[in-house]
């Protein structure tokens, strides 16, 4: 097995036990992502030179006792709307070319503090407002799109061009892509983790969280992404437990939610096969399975919209009156139409998300966490626009893609995608997991036992070098 | 008046209402984008929000072990 291979644990294992040399994995990592790189357009910038020093010094440390924990020495790539001091934070837009971030933000600073070696920054979609990110295609297929908006952190992750990831999710931006492309993604609680020095899409529904190969490596991420240090906690006596590595296979008395709504309704069948095949693995482990309604169903794509549109072109209001031209056209039309959403609009949708959270907080009472499909399908072939459902109806591949996602979004519940299988064509399948707010622990322990009982791990996406 | 759509010349004066002039050739897109957008969140006028209020940004919760 090369090195670029290796899982964070299994390398941050061998790092500290002294068998994995820092620089040696980064080298290795390196040498993948400039052999991948041209077929799959991961990465905006990867800054080679920083990435060889971090991982030196991280060596001379951990030789010297000082040891920072799992993530020291371990390679990572970051969402191009995640701000490095002194570099652009390009949200892979022309509008952005001049820019450059004065500080780190909150997130790509706790990861350097935990010793970790930043690679480069990856692609999302422009200002992470659409589904496919373009730039970068699918690490199983380059004929299939990427997903989006966190891409490039996706695909970076499943083609072993960073050993994990950061990106943000406002509909989906972490779970589609990751599920797309056969790797874990988690979103976390709202304001779980700072969005400081993150360009926001919509602030009401924007996450930041990690992308890894698994669910026991997200978990690892997200404790050196929280903890008892930092200086942007959500607040003073803000209990942080960490989220330390399950071995337990167990199940027993784990409540899982199954929708008999919303969830399954136009679903592919290769989906909801690898899905409910999870669902009955998770069974064997001793879990219940209990059947969910999922309330209020009919008003998650208005409710999605009725915040994100008028946030999103809030947030552009300078740069869409002086420099129109530089946004893509899909980007740029939606920024403009916002500007004809009324406030009326607005308070609807954030009356609604009030219900919305209300009614999912009854039904996470009667259930631990509720199981679904991450996306309905696998992922779409560059430049088809249209799904066609055996039921007459028609949905852009937009809206199929964050149908599923918006829901952990406008209530702000953690939401974890994990990989369930693969279709005929042998494209990755997702499965979501969502708890209650601050439930992280919970779902990375539910994730972990099914990640447990599968007979190895599916690997690396098998692009050719 | 919640199925009402907005013509190219109606999505000009609203966005240059809201100052954001746009130029000719982007009325009709303009418009044909913010119907559709507007076609989807109307929906919620179908709600009943009686004395709801407007979402707050904190979410209330306590963190857990996951312990079962």
């Amino acid at each position: 097995m090369a090195l670029f291979e290796l899982t964070l644990a299994e390398a941050a294992d061998a790092v500290a036990q002294g068998e994995l040399s820092p620089a040696e994995l980064t080298g290795s990592v390196l040498e993948r992502l400039d052999a991948v790189e041209e077929r799959l357009g991961a990465y905006v910038a990867v800054s080679r030179e920083t990435a060889r020093e971090s991982a030196a010094l991280a060596e001379r440390e951990i030789a010297a006792g000082r040891y920072r924990g799992p993530l020291h020495g371990i390679p990572f790539g970051l969402k191009d709307l995640i701000d490095v001091a002194g570099l652009p934070t390009t949200a892979s837009s022309r509008v952005r070319a001049e820019h450059v971030a004065q500080a780190d933000s909150a997130v790509a600073r706790r990861l350097f503090d935990a010793g970790a070696v930043f690679l480069g920054k990856t692609h999302t979609h422009e200002f992470a407002y659409g589904l496919t990110t373009p730039q970068t295609r699918n690490a199983w297929d380059q004929g299939r799109i990427a997903g989006g908006s966190s891409g490039g952190s996706a695909v970076a992750v499943a083609a072993g061009a960073a050993t994990f990831a950061l990106g943000t999710d406002t509909g989906g931006s972490i779970r589609v892509p990751a599920a797309l492309n056969g790797v874990v993604g988690l979103k976390p609680t709202y304001d779980l983790l700072s969005r400081h020095g993150v360009t926001s899409l919509s602030w009401s529904l924007d996450h930041v969280g990690p992308l890894a190969r698994t669910v026991r490596d997200a978990a690892l991420v997200l404790s050196a992404l929280t903890g008892e240090d930092s200086e942007d906690a959500v607040g003073p006596g803000v209990a942080r437990p960490g989220y330390p590595p399950s071995e337990e296979e167990d199940l027993t008395g784990l409540r899982i939610g199954v929708p008999v709504n919303y969830y399954f309704d136009r679903v592919s069948p290769a989906v909801e096969t690898a899905v409910r095949g999870a669902l009955a693995q998770m069974s064997d482990l001793g879990a219940e399975l209990v059947e969910v309604e999922i309330p209020l169903a009919r008003y998650v794509q208005a409710t999605q919209w009725g915040l994100m549109v008028p946030e999103a072109t809030a947030y552009h209001e300078q740069a869409l009156r002086s420099v129109p031209e530089l946004y893509a056209p899909d980007v740029r039309v939606l920024l403009e139409a916002g500007e004809l959403l009324s406030a009326g609009d607005y308070l609807r949708a954030q009356r609604a998300r009030t219900l919305m959270r209300q009614a999912w907080g009854q039904v996470l009472e009667q259930v631990d966490v509720i199981a679904a499909p991450t996306v309905p399908m696998t992922a779409a072939e560059v430049g088809q626009d249209i799904v066609e459902w055996p039921d007459g109806t028609t949905e852009s591949v937009s809206d199929a893609y964050v149908r599923l996602s918006a829901p952990a979004n406008i209530t702000g519940i953690p939401a974890l995608t994990l990989p369930v299988g693969r279709d005929q064509a042998g494209l990755p399948i997702g499965m979501q997991l969502m708890g209650p707010p601050m439930g992280e622990a919970l779902v990375l322990r539910a994730g972990q036992a099914y990640e447990a009982v599968q007979d190895g791990r599916d690997g690396l996406a098998p692009v050719a070098a | 008046m919640s199925d009402v759509e907005l013509t190219a010349t109606e999505a000009a004066r609203w966005a240059l209402r809201a100052g954001l002039p746009l130029e000719s050739e982007r009325h009709a897109e303009v418009a044909a984008t913010a119907n559709h957008i507007h076609a989807v969140v109307r929906t919620l006028r179908e709600l009943d929000f009686g004395e709801t209020p407007p979402a707050t940004h904190t979410i209330e919760a306590e963190a857990t072990d996951g312990a079962l």
